[in-house]
C-alpha cells in the first residue's frame, strides 16, 4: 500500500499541433508527493511550473506519461469526470485570489460544497468550522472588495479546504500579499500541514515562501534539476540553503 | 504595422465581429425598409385608411421611434465593440503606440465597420422590401399600389442617419479609449461593489412600482372614463412603474431567493442569483425600456393582425347580400352557376319616369335580410347583426314608408341613393303592379356561403354586368364587392405598418439586449474560469449561463406581455375585438424573441465557458 497522493512518471507536455512549431514545456518529469507532505516546486518564469500545475489539476492534458492523484490516473478521466475530480480531490489557492466578487466570503467558501451537492443544511456548519480554523469568522458577510489582501487569501484558502481535498495546490499564493500577510498565510499553511495533515503542493519562485516546505523540487526548462530536503533544520537555515542552491541552479 | 496588428486581432475574434456586423446590417436594412415606406407618399396615400397627410404623420412618428431605438441599438453595439477591443488597444498603448495613432485606428475601425454595414444593409433592405412586400401581398390578399422597393430619398436618409451616428460613435470610442488610463484598459474586468440599498427604501420602491403599473393598467381599461387623458397618464405611470419594478421588485425577489438558503445553496444557484442581482442593478433602465418597447412591438403586430381580422368582419357587414344581378347574359349566368349559393331571391320592378314600383307579395314571400345596428353603449366598436324582416313588415301606406319598406327601396334600388337622380320607391300589390304600364325588370339578390372564397368569381360577374349594362354602373360601383376592394386597400396599409413596425422593433430591441449582455461577457471570463477550476462541470456552467440570460430575457418579455394585454384595451376604439386570435402574433413574436435568446446564449457561452484542453 503506497502512501503517495501524487505520482508523476515520465510526464511530457508538447504544445503545437500538426505542422505548427512544436514546443516541449515538460520533458520527462518524475516525482511523488507523500500523504501529509508539504512540497514546493521552484523555478523561474517559463520553466514549466504552470504547465505542470495545470496538468496536475486536470485543466490540461499531458502529451505522454502518467499522473496519479490519490491512486486515480488523471489521463483516463474524461469531460465531467475531470470537473468532478477537481471538485472533490483538489483545492486551489491562486496569486490573485480568484474570489467571485459578487458573492460574500461565506458564499464563496460554500460554493465548492454546493457544487458537490452537499445538502444546504450541512454547508453552514462546515463553512463556520473552516472559517474559525483560518480566523475569518468576522468577515464572512463581507464582499471580497471590502477585504484586505491577506483576508482575501484566507477566504480563498478556506474555500480551497472546505471540502477536505486530497491535496492543496498553491500557485504563488503569496505573490500579491505584503510581507506580513504573506508570513501569516505561510504560517497558517504550515500549521494546516502539521496539525491537520493537509498535503500541500506549493508552486513559487519566492525563496522565502519555499522555505516553509519540507522538500523542494527545482524545475528548469521543463526538467527537474535538483531536490532539497529540510529535514530537522530550522526554517532560517533552510532558507539560506535555498538561496545558495538557487545561485548555483540558475547559472 | 499597428494597422496590421489591429486587423489580425479582428480575425481572431471573427465570430463576435460577424455578429456585430450582421446586427448593424439588419439595423440599416430595417431602417431603409421603413424609410422606403415612410417617405414614399404615393404608397401611403393609396394604402392607408387615413388621408395621406395623416398617414405621413403617423409614419414619421414611427420613424422617430425607430430612429431612437436604432440610436440605442448602436450605443449598445458600440459598447460591445469597445469592450471587445479595449484590452488589445491597451496593449498597443503599453507597447508604446501613440495615443493619437490609436485614436485614429479606433475611429477608422468604428467608422468603416459602420459604413460597410450600412451600405450592405441598404442593398439587403432594397431586396427585402421587395420580398416582404410581395410576401405580404400574397399571404394576406392585400393590394399594395405604387410600391417601389428602391427609393432614392429613403436610401439617402438612411445613409445620412447612419453616417452621423457612426461619426459620433467613432468619436466617442476614440475619446473614451484615449481618456482611460492604460492600466484600466488592461484590467477592465469590473469590480461589482456591494449594493447599498436600505431594505425600507427597496420595499417602498417595490410597492411603488407595482402601484404605478396598476394605475397605468387601470387607466387603459377605463379609457371610456378618462378619454384621451388615459394615454399620457398610462404612458407615464407604466414607464415609471416598469422602472421601479426592475429596480426594486425583482431585486427584492432575488434577495428573497438568496436568503432562502436551502434553495440558494444548491449547486451553482447562488452564483447565478448573484450574477443576476449584480446584472439587474446595471440593467434596470435597459430592462424597463425593453419591456416598453417589447410591448410596443408586440402591440403593433397584434393590432396589425387585428385589423386583418376586422377586415373580413367589416366586409361582411358592408351589405346583407353578396351579389346583386341587375342584368343577364350567357357569360353572367355561367359565372353565377359556379357560385356556391346559400340563398337567392328575385324581385320584379317597373320604372315609370322618376318612380319605381315593387311587388308587396314578393317581399312578403321572401323578406329581405338586413343589418341591425345596436345603439352603441360605450365607445367600443360593435358589429351589426344580420336579421330578416317579417312578411307583416311590408305594409303599404300613404304616409312615409316604414323601416322595412324604406330598406327594400334602398336594397333594391337601381340608382345610387347618394346622387340627386334617385328614384322614388313605391310598394304595390301584385294586381296593381300588373296594371302598371312598362316593362317588368328583374333583380336577383344572392347570398353565397363564403364571400372571401367567392371573391374572384364575383369580380368576374361584376365586370360582366358593367360591360353588359353600363346603366347600372352607379349601383355596381357601390356593391359589396366594390366596397370590399376599397376596404382591403385601406386596411392593408395599416396591417403592413403594424407588422413591419412590430417586427423591426423586435429585431432592434432584442439585439440591444443581446449586445448589452455580450458586452458584459468579457468581464465574466475570469469568474467562469474560476468555477471551472473549482470543479464545476461544463454542463453546469452552461446551464447557469442559460438561466441567467433566460431571466434577463424573460423578465422584460413577461412585463411587456402584461403591458400589451392591458394596452389592447385602448384599441377597443378601433378594433371590433382586439383580443381575437392574439395567440398568433404572440407565438410569432415569442419565437423570434427566443431565437435572439438562443443566439445570445450561444455567443456568451463561446466567450465565457473555458475550453477543456488548453491550447497555446
Amino acid at each position: 500500500m503506497t502512501n503517495e497522493v501524487v505520482t508523476v512518471q515520465h510526464l511530457v507536455k508538447t504544445y503545437g499541433k500538426g505542422n505548427e512549431k512544436k514546443f516541449t514545456a515538460l520533458k520527462d518529469i518524475d516525482f511523488t508527493v507523500e500523504n501529509g507532505e508539504f512540497v514546493g516546486i521552484m523555478g523561474a518564469s517559463g520553466s514549466g511550473k504552470t504547465t505542470l500545475l495545470n496538468i496536475l489539476s486536470t485543466l490540461d492534458k499531458p502529451t505522454s506519461g502518467e499522473v496519479r492523484i490519490n491512486q486515480q490516473d488523471l489521463t483516463q478521466l474524461k469531460g465531467n469526470q475531470m470537473a468532478d475530480f477537481r471538485g472533490h480531490e483538489i483545492g486551489f489557492i491562486f496569486q490573485d485570489f480568484n474570489l467571485l466578487e459578487n458573492l460574500t466570503a461565506a458564499e464563496n467558501i460554500a460554493l465548492p460544497l454546493s457544487l458537490q451537492g452537499v445538502a444546504p443544511k450541512q454547508i453552514q456548519p462546515l463553512v463556520m468550522k473552516i472559517a474559525k480554523r483560518l480566523s475569518i469568522e468576522s468577515v464572512l458577510d463581507h464582499y471580497p472588495t471590502e477585504l484586505s489582501g491577506g483576508q482575501k487569501q484566507r477566504v480563498a484558502a478556506a474555500r480551497a479546504l472546505v471540502h477536505q481535498p486530497t491535496i492543496l495546490f498553491g500557485d504563488e499564493p503569496t505573490g500579491a500579499l505584503d510581507s506580513n500577510s504573506a508570513r501569516e498565510l505561510l504560517e497558517t499553511m504550515s500549521s494546516l500541514n502539521r496539525n491537520d495533515q493537509v498535503s500541500i503542493l506549493l508552486v513559487t519562485h519566492d525563496p522565502f515562501s519555499a522555505s516553509y516546505c519540507q522538500r523542494i523540487l527545482f524545475i528548469k526548462d521543463g526538467e527537474i534539476g535538483s531536490e532539497l530536503r529540510r529535514g530537522e533544520r530550522d526554517r532560517a537555515a533552510f532558507y539560506q540553503e535555498i538561496l545558495d542552491n538557487l545561485g548555483t541552479f540558475t547559472e | 504595422m499597428l494597422r496590421k496588428l489591429a486587423f489580425s486581432s479582428i480575425k481572431s475574434r471573427l465570430k463576435d465581429y460577424v455578429v456585430l456586423f450582421s446586427g448593424l446590417v439588419v439595423a440599416a436594412a430595417t431602417f431603409y425598409m421603413f424609410m422606403a415606406l415612410a417617405t414614399n407618399q404615393d404608397f401611403l396615400g393609396k394604402n392607408s385608411m387615413l388621408s395621406a397627410n395623416n398617414t405621413m404623420f403617423i409614419f414619421i412618428f414611427g420613424a422617430i421611434l425607430l430612429a431612437i431605438i436604432t440610436f440605442f441599438y448602436l450605443i449598445y453595439a458600440n459598447s460591445f465593440l469597445l469592450t471587445m477591443r479595449q484590452r488589445e488597444y491597451g496593449m498597443f498603448m503599453m507597447l508604446g503606440a501613440k495615443t493619437g495613432k490609436i485614436g485614429q485606428l479606433i475611429f477608422m475601425e468604428t467608422f468603416l465597420l459602420g459604413m460597410g454595414a450600412t451600405l450592405i444593409g441598404e442593398v439587403i433592405g432594397i431586396g427585402l422590401t421587395q420580398v416582404v412586400a410581395r410576401l405580404l401581398v400574397q399571404q394576406m390578399g392585400l393590394t399594395l399600389q405604387h410600391f417601389n422597393s428602391f427609393y432614392w430619398p429613403a436610401f439617402l436618409i438612411t445613409l445620412a442617419f447612419f453616417l452621423v451616428l457612426f461619426i459620433f460613435a467613432a468619436i466617442w470610442n476614440s475619446h473614451k479609449l484615449m481618456k482611460t488610463p492604460v492600466l484600466k484598459l488592461l484590467h477592465s474586468a469590473e469590480q461589482p461593489a456591494r449594493t447599498q440599498v436600505k431594505p425600507i427604501w427597496l420595499a417602498v420602491q417595490a410597492l411603488l412600482g407595482v402601484a404605478l403599473l396598476a394605475a397605468g393598467y387601470w387607466a387603459m381599461i377605463n379609457i371610456a372614463l378618462l378619454q384621451l387623458l388615459a394615454i399620457p397618464f398610462a404612458l407615464v405611470t407604466i414607464v415609471l412603474g416598469s422602472f421601479f419594478t426592475f429596480n426594486a421588485t425583482f431585486i427584492w425577489l432575488l434577495r428573497l431567493m438568496k436568503k432562502h438558503r436551502s434553495f440558494s445553496l444548491r449547486g451553482i444557484r447562488n452564483f447565478t442569483l448573484s450574477q443576476l442581482n449584480f446584472r439587474i442593478h446595471d440593467y434596470t433602465r435597459m430592462l424597463a425600456m425593453i419591456s416598453i418597447l417589447f410591448a410596443l412591438a408586440l402591440g403593433a403586430i397584434t393590432v396589425g393582425l387585428g385589423f386583418r381580422n376586422d377586415l373580413s368582419m367589416l366586409i361582411d357587414s358592408f351589405d346583407a347580400y353578396d351579389v346583386k344581378l341587375y342584368t343577364h347574359s350567357a357569360k353572367i349566368d355561367a359565372e353565377v352557376a359556379k357560385l356556391d349559393i346559400k340563398e337567392q331571391a328575385t324581385y320584379s320592378y317597373k320604372v315609370k319616369g322618376k318612380q319605381i314600383y315593387y311587388r308587396q307579395d314578393q317581399l312578403q314571400d321572401q323578406p329581405l335580410y338586413y343589418f341591425h345596428y345596436q345603439r352603441s353603449g360605450g365607445i367600443s366598436m360593435q358589429m351589426p347583426q344580420r336579421r330578416r324582416f317579417a312578411a307583416k313588415d311590408y305594409q303599404i301606406s300613404r304616409e312615409t314608408p316604414n323601416g322595412a319598406v324604406q330598406n327594400a327601396y334602398n336594397q333594391l334600388g337601381i340608382k345610387s341613393i347618394y346622387d340627386g337622380n334617385a328614384l322614388t320607391g313605391h310598394l304595390v300589390t301584385a294586381a296593381e303592379f300588373a296594371r302598371l304600364p312598362g316593362k317588368t325588370s328583374r333583380l336577383t339578390l344572392i347570398r353565397v356561403r363564403d364571400f372571401a372564397a367567392a371573391r374572384q368569381k364575383i369580380a368576374k360577374i361584376e365586370q360582366a354586368q358593367l360591360t353588359a349594362a353600363p346603366e347600372f354602373s352607379e349601383v355596381l360601383e357601390n356593391s359589396k364587392y366594390a366596397n370590399a376592394q376599397m376596404g382591403t386597400a385601406m386596411y392593408s396599409g395599416m396591417i403592413f405598418m403594424g407588422l413591419f413596425l412590430g417586427l423591426s422593433f423586435l429585431a432592434m430591441l432584442a439585439s440591444c439586449l443581446m449586445f448589452k449582455i455580450l458586452s458584459g461577457a468579457y468581464s465574466d471570463v475570469k469568474r467562469y474560469d474560476m468555477l471551472n477550476k473549482m470543479g464545476a462541470r461544463t454542463s453546469v456552467l452552461k446551464a447557469s449561463v442559460a438561466k441567467e440570460i433566460g431571466v434577463l430575457y424573460a423578465l422584460p418579455g413577461l412585463l411587456g406581455i402584461i403591458h400589451v394585454l392591458f394596452g389592447l384595451q385602448l384599441f377597443k376604439l378601433l378594433l371590433l375585438n382586439p383580443y381575437h386570435g392574439i395567440w398568433l402574433p404572440f407565438l410569432i413574436f415569442l419565437l423570434l424573441y427566443g431565437l435572439y435568446y438562443w443566439l445570445t446564449v450561444t455567443l456568451y457561452r463561446g466567450i465565457v465557458i473555458p475550453k477543456v484542453e488548453i491550447d497555446k
